[in-house]
């Protein structure tokens, strides 16, 4: 005797809703973004041309050194950007973690600025500290401890929340403080998380503080764009060439260190 | 009287937990709380420490009571000398508590003198986390002695543990109350443990007190009646 298979379910009526607005909001993008094959192959001189000028890259001693110099100025502004955030963003995770907060007030106002400072995008903060310590790396730090206070404290705020909570009730019957309990019970059991977090941190800064040097707060991302205004695109790409190098170390540093502590 | 409760009460959510549960544990006395898993025990327990808020009744400890869990609760990242200063975070200053490394050196002796009690002081400067589950709980133990409490509280300490452990445990627990003087109170699982080492037995059943016996006099009848089927139901 044969077994029949349960019949195939029917295409539902939501499903059907779903799939034909699915499409059609990708229709509305395709003609809202102008997106046209045609206009790429019609334009492919204009891109040979640019590679023509951009390859080889300029390997010179002489900007590759700039590059080089620059790309450590970027490397600093994420490093600084990121410690310098640390202190900021452990207090207002400990307020905002429902493990650590006195709770209220207290727990939707730190949440309230987190987010407010995460909603910011590090860019914006640059460009608003250009015009208040003028172009240069600092104002590329100054953005990103400010953003960065927002996402880190988010995170660690959650990793704070993660933690098992026997410790931090154990400590809470013998009379320690609600600071205390945070001491001793909460944040040793989120130091490998909250540590990882600020190796992901730092190796997202670090790219960031690159793209904030298009804005005028320094590093290898102001030679980028000085390079593009100049036309200069054999130097563009050995300004990226470097930036490449950058990014690929920091990010392997960062998952090695990550990987050792467990996190 | 080290600690005594009267009427405590507790429901949740209209479940009645505890309905007028009373006990006495005298300075230098181990009772020992036996019941089937529902019957209120570990609720009387929590709500001594304020793990809990009691819905009624009234609870007097002479000191703070301290507490020791089934699932030990050491912070396994610490050293096991930390984690038995930790103890006396209720009495320690702000500025001297917020890492280990402030700990004021009287406390550090102190803390060797509370894993000395509990035959551990070898094991000060390893990490919480790599002692056995015994060990960890006789750690757990010594955290409770360092905060100084006149009444010590168990809450299944040796569940999670095997035979020679548990007994070991039990064994100290009883030991602390008739050479330290500590009214000790323990839920166990385990009557055979009870009888050994307690002096007392107290049975719960539906959140009351069945049950009070010197621990040599208890007979199987009264734990049939304490884990019978109507236990397990009401």
């Amino acid at each position: 005797m044969t077994l029949t298979p349960p019949r195939r379910r029917p295409v539902t009526l939501v499903t059907a809703t779903v799939t034909v607005a699915l499409v059609a909001v990708h229709v509305l993008a395709w003609e809202a973004t102008e997106f046209s094959p045609a206009a790429l192959v019609q334009g492919w001189a204009g891109m040979a041309d640019f590679l023509g000028q951009a390859l080889p890259p300029d390997l010179s001693g002489e900007v590759l050194g700039a590059a080089v110099e620059a790309a450590l100025v970027t490397l600093y502004i994420g490093l600084l950007g990121t410690t310098l955030s640390v202190p900021s963003a452990l207090v207002l995770a400990v307020l905002a973690a429902r493990t650590t907060t006195s709770g209220g007030w207290v727990y939707q106002a730190a949440r309230t600025v987190l987010s407010f400072l995460r909603a910011v995008p590090d860019v914006v903060f640059a460009l608003v500290f250009v015009t208040a310590v003028g172009l240069g790396p600092f104002a590329g730090v100054l953005a990103l401890i400010f953003h960065n206070t927002g996402v880190m404290g988010k995170l660690w705020a959650e990793a704070m929340e993660e933690i098992d909570l026997g410790p931090r009730d154990a400590l809470r019957t013998n009379g320690a403080s609600r600071v205390q309990v945070a001491a001793h019970a909460v944040l040793p059991a989120a130091l490998p998380q909250c540590l990882g977090l600020l190796l992901y941190r730092l190796d997202v800064n670090v790219r960031s503080s690159l793209v904030l040097g298009l804005v005028g707060a320094g590093g290898i991302g102001f030679l980028v764009n000085q390079s593009i205004k100049l036309f200069r695109f054999d130097e563009m790409v050995t300004h990226l060439l470097v930036v490449l190098v950058l990014v690929v170390a920091v990010d392997q540093l960062s998952a090695l260190v990550r990987r050792r502590i467990g996190a | 009287m080290s600690l005594r409760i009267r009427g405590l009460r507790k429901a949740y959510g209209g479940r009645t937990v505890l309905d007028g549960f009373d006990l006495d544990v005298a300075p230098g006395e181990f009772v020992v709380l036996l019941g089937a898993n529902g019957s209120g025990k570990s609720t009387a327990l929590r709500c001594v420490v304020g793990l809990e808020q009691a819905d009624g009744g009234t609870i007097e400890t002479g000191s703070r009571a301290a507490m020791v869990f089934q699932q030990i609760h050491l912070v396994p990242r610490r050293t096991v000398i930390d984690n038995v200063s930790a103890g006396a975070l209720g009495r320690l200053p702000l500025r001297r508590s917020l890492h280990p490394l402030l700990f004021p050196r009287e406390l550090r002796e102190e803390a060797m003198a509370c894993l000395d009690r509990v035959g551990l002081a070898g094991r000060a400067a390893d990490r919480a986390g790599r002692l056995s589950g015994g060990q960890q709980q006789r750690v757990a133990i010594a955290r409770a002695l360092c905060q100084r409490a006149s009444v010590l509280l168990a809450d299944e300490p040796v569940s999670a543990l095997d035979p020679s452990a548990a007994e070991q445990v039990v064994a100290l627990l009883a030991d602390l109350a008739r050479t330290g003087g500590l009214a000790v109170a323990a839920v166990l699982h385990q009557p055979g443990l009870a009888v050994r080492h307690a002096d007392r037995v107290v049975g719960l059943r539906a959140g009351r007190v069945t049950l009070d016996e010197r621990a040599a006099g208890l007979n199987p009848a009264d734990l049939d009646f304490l884990y019978g089927e109507q236990g397990a139901a009401a």
